[in-house]
């Protein structure tokens, strides 16, 4: 006869690894990166992680994940076959600036591929995902920067913040002071 | 091909419509097996999909549930041939619904307005559109029992309640509190002359209810409630196997087999092997949804029935219905912050009613309550800014826009209507088509009224942009295939959902329902077949 149904909460319930994989079977394997980060960092070397999180940290001013990183400098070397000339060139750039944040070398990095470049690495730390496409990569969804612009007032869908009817605190002006992140 | 006795009652489809159902008759005694067409996951599974999705199309109420191939559903992605639904007509019935054991709810908002009694005497009161085969006095004790079960939360105040007549009990749970940017939407509409009223909502407020836990603002009920502090049907399958249901998965039923008194003797299901089954059983009950209903029903012609099953008046199929809807995506000065508490939590059902509808549809409007980064943030970065300049638009865009959403009502109209498609699916089963037009007086209801308010609104919220869908979009509530009626020659079914045509048939849900009204219906679906429920029990009793 038929089989009959398998409670998934009870003895049959997946293992975390298996619930991941079940995951990844959505995106055709693009997500694979964002699942298992020591395997990414085995993937990019050590040399080209460091420049990466460099450019990474010129670019945006504030605490950046080394896992994260590692899976969007995996996801770069696969898009971008000049990656490391790339990298050079920015990190330079911004060195002959001297610059402490991306508003000194910003205006300076030449439109065309590199400034498209530079744009790709902080829409991928922001959104957490290789472009804004159903068969994007993804490199992160709660540790996205897009979600630490509003940690002081909004949840990150799926993480509530709040308890049991404990959302009625007054809203915060656009005034109030950019969460530190 | 296996045959076996299997229950006294069969249960096609384990949504909220069918196990409510099966809770009912378990409890009655009677033996219960429920037939579900897709798989049974796990809560941690759904959420953990979700989370892995792309934030671009995070929007995509399906992307948690990926359709297996035996069982496909509705998918985001899908175009042309390639999609199940095969749509044709000026407007597009592009519905979402899962199917998974659980069924559709496992993605529902939750609201659940009632209707009002005017909404269910649109002939007589407006010269348009069917009465209801009963009066919402009928109906009222029915919600009752659906808001217990479900664990529907409500204002206690009647000034808030809906609608405006009074309650036979009340709510089993206090409304859940407004965030800041509903309460300022809330003052607004009330400088027009709207009552923006807490909704009633399948969500536990400030307390555990039926095993689960206080919603806890998540924002997450659509696409899945990581802590079913949300109703969902899948949190019931549990208990319902407690009280000795069967419940097969991965088993699609693609014929309903009648004898020669014309009673339903058997289904017939595929298993995700392909291979055929048959069971028998006393009573049967489909509980597919207002879509797969009508479609299997079709599919199930025979000499006896050769327009399909339940089909004796060609009502099954037409009078497909819906919310069609328009959002008005608005940018204001203001912070609003949408996303604090859960995803729908308030609406102004006032502008649902009226005299006005002799001539055209309602509407009701709601502010949508999901945060907002997910639509912003690739917006922000599209204008090329870096640095601070970034973080600060990305915050702007995310305080300071809103998605105000007219709901619609529709009428009954028999060329609005499923057939099969010639395209099939993995199991060779022909792909449901819908035509589909939301009709003149839905139209007209956009242009003289709804949209008129909703920009009276945009207005009032000091709105510096207002962007307004291009077409209707659909609100997901799939009603009126298998319509019911007191004639059997123009309706499907009768006024307990039992099929005029077999009576061991019963098809209760969305697509027994007369008319629309504007708010969201499953809890209308949900107290038919808590009636519906209690004549079954009647029958099986020889009453
Ligand atoms: C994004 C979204 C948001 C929504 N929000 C709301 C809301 O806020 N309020 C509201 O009132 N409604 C809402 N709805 C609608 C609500 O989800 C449906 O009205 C409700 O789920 C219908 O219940 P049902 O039991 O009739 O059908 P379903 O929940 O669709 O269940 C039908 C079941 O039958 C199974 N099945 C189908 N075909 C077969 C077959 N051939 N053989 C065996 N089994 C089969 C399916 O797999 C499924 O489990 C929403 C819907 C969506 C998609
Ligand atoms: S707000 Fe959160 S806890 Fe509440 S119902 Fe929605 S997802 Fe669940």
């Amino acid at each position: 006869m038929t089989r009959q149904s398998k409670d998934p909460n009870g003895t049959l319930m997946m293992s975390r690894r298996g619930i991941l994989l079940g995951g990844a079977t959505l995106f055709a394997g693009s997500i694979a990166a964002s699942l298992c980060p020591t395997l990414s960092l085995a993937a990019v070397d050590a040399g080209m992680q460091g420049q990466f999180m460099k450019l990474s940290n010129l670019l945006i001013q504030h605490q950046l994940s080394p896992a994260v990183g590692a899976r969007i400098a995996e996801g770069a070397t696969a898009q971008y076959k000049n990656l490391p000339q790339m990298l050079e060139a920015i990190i330079t750039i911004a060195e002959k600036n001297k610059a402490t944040q991306v508003e000194d070398f910003f205006a300076d990095i030449p439109e065309g591929e590199l400034k498209d470049f530079a744009l790709w690495v902080i829409a991928a730390w922001y959104s957490g995902s290789s472009s804004d496409k159903r068969d994007a990569t993804v490199f992160t969804y709660e540790e996205a920067l897009t979600f630490k612009t509003t940690s002081d007032i909004l949840t990150i869908p799926s993480y509530g913040i709040s308890g049991p009817n404990l959302w009625t605190r007054p809203n915060l002006p656009l005034s109030a002071p950019m969460p530190t992140f | 091909m296996v045959t076996k006795t299997s229950a006294d009652v069969v249960i096609v489809g384990t949504g909220v419509v069918g196990v409510v159902i099966a809770e009912q008759l378990l409890d009655a005694g009677h033996s219960v097996l429920m037939i579900e067409a897709g798989p049974r996951v796990s809560r941690a599974e759904v959420v953990e999909n979700w989370r892995n999705a792309p934030l671009g199309v995070k929007g995509d109420t399906s992307v948690a549930y990926p359709s297996r191939p035996w069982a496909p559903h509705p998918m985001g992605n899908e175009k042309g041939d390639e999609a199940y639904l095969q749509l044709s007509g000026p407007d597009s019935y592009a519905q979402t619904f899962i199917r998974y054991a659980g069924g559709s709810t496992w993605h529902w908002a939750g609201t659940s307005w009632r209707l009002t009694p005017e909404d269910m005497r649109l002939k007589s009161l407006y010269g348009v559109g069917r009465d209801w085969a009963f009066d919402y006095d009928t109906l009222e004790p029915y919600y009752v029992r659906t808001e217990n079960k479900l664990g529907i939360c409500g204002p206690s105040d009647p000034a808030l309640q809906w609608p405006r007549v009074a309650r036979s009990a009340p709510y089993p749970m206090p409304h859940l509190p407004f965030s800041p940017g509903e309460e300022r939407f809330t003052e607004i509409a009330r400088t027009l002359g709207y009552n923006n009223i807490p909704v009633a909502q399948a969500r536990n407020s400030g307390m555990p209810y039926d095993g689960r836990p206080a919603c806890c603002a998540n924002n997450n009920c659509v696409p899945v409630c990581p802590v079913a502090a949300k109703y969902d049907a899948e949190t019931a399958l549990h208990r319902l196997e407690k009280k000795g249901a069967t419940i097969l998965v991965d088993s699609v039923v693609y014929k309903v087999e009648t004898n020669a008194q014309n009673k339903i003797e058997a289904v017939h299901f595929y298993d995700q092997h392909k291979e055929t089954h048959r069971i028998d059983g006393k009573l049967f009950v489909l509980a597919c949804n207002g879509l797969e209903n009508p479609k299997l029903l079709l599919m199930s012609k025979d000499d006896r029935n050769p327009n399909g099953v339940a089909n004796s008046s060609d009502q099954v199929g037409r009078n497909m219905m819906d919310h069609p809807q328009l959002t008005l995506t608005v940018t204001t000065k203001e912070p609003f912050w949408s996303g604090i508490g859960p995803v729908v939590n308030s609406g102004i059902m006032e502008t649902s009613q009226g005299s006005f509808r002799s001539e055209h549809a309602g509407a009701y409007f709601r502010y949508n309550n999901f945060a907002r980064n997910r639509f912003v943030t690739f917006a922000a970065l599209k204008k090329g800014l870096v640095g601070k300049a970034l973080d600060e638009e990305i915050r702007r865009m995310t305080a300071c826009t809103a998605d105000i959403v007219a709901a619609h009502e529709v009428l009954p109209d028999p060329n609005n209507r499923l057939t099969l498609s010639d395209k099939t699916d993995w199991l060779g089963l022909p792909k449901p088509h819908i035509h589909y037009d939301v009709g003149e007086y839905t139209r007209k209801s956009a242009e003289v009224y709804s949209l008129p308010i909703g920009k009276r609104i945009a207005e009032a919220m000091g709105a510096t942009d207002v962007k307004i869908s291009p077409k209707f979009n659909q609100s997901k509530h799939i009603m009126g295939g298998t319509i019911m009626g007191n004639d059997a020659s123009n309706s499907v079914v009768d006024a307990d959902c039992r099929a005029h045509d077999h009576e061991n048939l019963f098809i209760p849900g969305g697509g027994a329902m007369a008319s629309t009204a504007c708010g969201n219906s499953t809890i209308t679906m949900v107290a038919l077949a808590i009636k519906a429920g209690d004549a079954i029990v009647d029958q099986m009793r020889g009453a």
